[in-house]
């Protein structure tokens, strides 16, 4: 192999990339924020009793997670100022659209666990008196969302990763500033290995804490 | 109320599943607050789902019950009707113990009373300890039910459904769930309960434990009752042909 890495150059001009991963932890963290509420008011909904209301919601779910995700923040960057007449700044339009493509996954991971909380457990809320409200309140919702926890987490670590692809629309996220540092430097190759592995160290603790939480889970199920 | 004053009316209960599956069809049953009665039968013969049916689990085609005298449950146009005041005098163990995994065994017992009745958490932790230091599981109040064993959780269950002072508790298959030597601390408990005149209605599969607490044992199958009379007589001499031939293939016995 005749090529030297030449990794100095890169390190000389780390500043950039360190503003870069404040933006994309400042996208992940505003796009949870979205995805953990709207999600779950989205999975309430789609288990809604009524059809006019359960249609709609599953439409806007299933759009989301059926369509690229890049196609996405492409579509809310230029075609929704066009028909709506909006826009807010390209941080806000990224944070938009990766926070309601993780709420429609999220509502998935909700409505999964909701439904999963066995039909005794609620038999046994009758049992006791407990209002309809009541069940809700204190024996599914605790429930359920305990056993989304490890989903939610997933799916917010993905959206940590997928945040890079708002780099295509010029939002100075870590990975727009890496394709900059790559020019500047002429050195890609070294480049996007440093960010990937500054992606990589964010992530992997994550996945490591959800393995846990799937673990510990397994342990006190049985 | 009288030992005779009937406690439960069953009057022609009716119940399918889906109008194709008929579970129970005009059961009858009458019982006194000085009743336990235990409910035999082959599986699928109903025993259950009466009992679900007597907790407000189910949705009933025809018939009535009423407890203590006033309505209770009645199928009217097609809808049940359940007076939700009459049922919360009615506690009921599941065969799968049914404790709230996110909550601790003092959490479980407190819940209802605080959240149903407005019971102040101090008082309803009060009775609760109470409870548990009578069933053994004293030192158990802070575990959760993950932490314990079947029978731990089952006696749980039975504790808290006497949080709420129920005038009639109704036992379905409470210790099939469990490994054999963990069945008799169960049953203990239940008798305990026996002994101190709580009405109770029972479905098992375990003939000792009938014949132990049973002041009346009801033999049901396809949905009716078949045979209805002492412990002695039902399980020792039964009358009726279906309820020997159950009785012989359950204790493995020929009379």
């Amino acid at each position: 192999m005749s090529y030297t890495f030449d990794f100095a150059s890169v390190f000389r001009n780390m500043a950039p990339l360190w503003d870069g991963l404040l933006v994309t932890i400042q996208l992940t963290i505003a796009a949870n924020v979205i995805g953990l509420t709207l999600g779950f008011v989205l999975a309430l909904l789609v288990m809604s009793r009524w059809r006019a209301i359960r249609l709609p919601v599953t439409l806007f779910i299933e759009f989301f997670r059926c369509t690229p995700a890049i196609i996405q923040i492409v579509w809310f960057f230029y075609c929704v100022p066009m028909l709506f007449n909006v826009f807010l700044g390209s941080v806000t339009m990224g944070i938009m659209a990766l926070g309601l493509n993780l709420a429609a996954f999220n509502a998935e991971a909700y409505r999964a666990s909701i439904q999963a909380v066995p039909r005794e457990q609620l038999d046994a809320g009758v049992a006791l008196g407990l209002t309809p409200f009541q069940r809700v309140l204190y024996i599914i919702l605790p429930t359920a969302v305990r056993n989304s926890v490890p989903v939610l987490l997933t799916n917010g670590i993905g959206t940590f990763q997928q945040s890079a692809l708002v780099a295509i629309v010029a939002v100075q996220d870590l990975m727009y500033q890496g394709k900059t540092l790559a020019t500047l430097t002429y050195r890609p190759i070294e480049t996007f290995t440093i960010v990937a592995l500054v992606y990589f160290a964010v992530s992997f603790p994550v996945s490591q804490i959800v393995g846990y939480l799937e673990r510990r889970r397994e342990v006190l199920a049985s | 109320m009288s030992d005779t004053a009937p406690l439960i009316k069953i009057e022609g209960l009716h119940k399918s599943y889906g109008g194709v599956v008929q579970v129970l069809q005009g059961l009858d049953i009458e019982m006194t607050a000085g009743d336990r009665v235990v409910i035999i039968g082959p599986s699928g013969g109903g025993k259950s789902t009466l009992l679900r049916v007597l907790m407000g689990l189910e949705q009933i085609d025809r018939g009535s019950i009423t407890f203590g005298g006033n309505p209770y449950i009645s199928a009217k146009s097609g809808k049940t009707a359940i007076d939700a005041k009459v049922r919360r005098s009615i506690g009921m163990v599941f065969q799968h113990y049914t404790l709230f995994p996110h909550l601790d065994v003092i959490g479980n017992l407190i819940l209802a009373p605080t959240k149903v009745r407005g019971e102040k958490k101090a008082d309803a932790r009060e009775r609760a300890m109470a409870l548990l230091t009578r069933f053994g599981l004293a030192q158990k109040a802070n575990a959760y039910p993950a932490q314990l064993s079947g029978g731990q959780k089952q006696r749980v269950a039975i504790a808290r459904a006497l949080m709420l002072d129920p005038k009639l508790m109704l036992f379905d298959e409470v210790t099939s769930a469990l490994d054999p030597e963990l069945v008799a601390e169960v049953e203990q408990v239940i008798l305990q309960l026996a002994h101190q005149q709580m009405p109770m209605v029972i479905v098992t599969h375990d003939m000792w434990f009938a014949r132990n607490i049973a002041s009346r044992v009801i033999f049901c199958a396809g949905g009716v009752v078949v045979e209805d009379g002492p412990p002695e007589q039902v399980l020792g001499s039964p009358k009726e042909e279906r309820t020997r031939e159950f009785i012989e293939r359950v204790f493995h016995i020929k009379h």
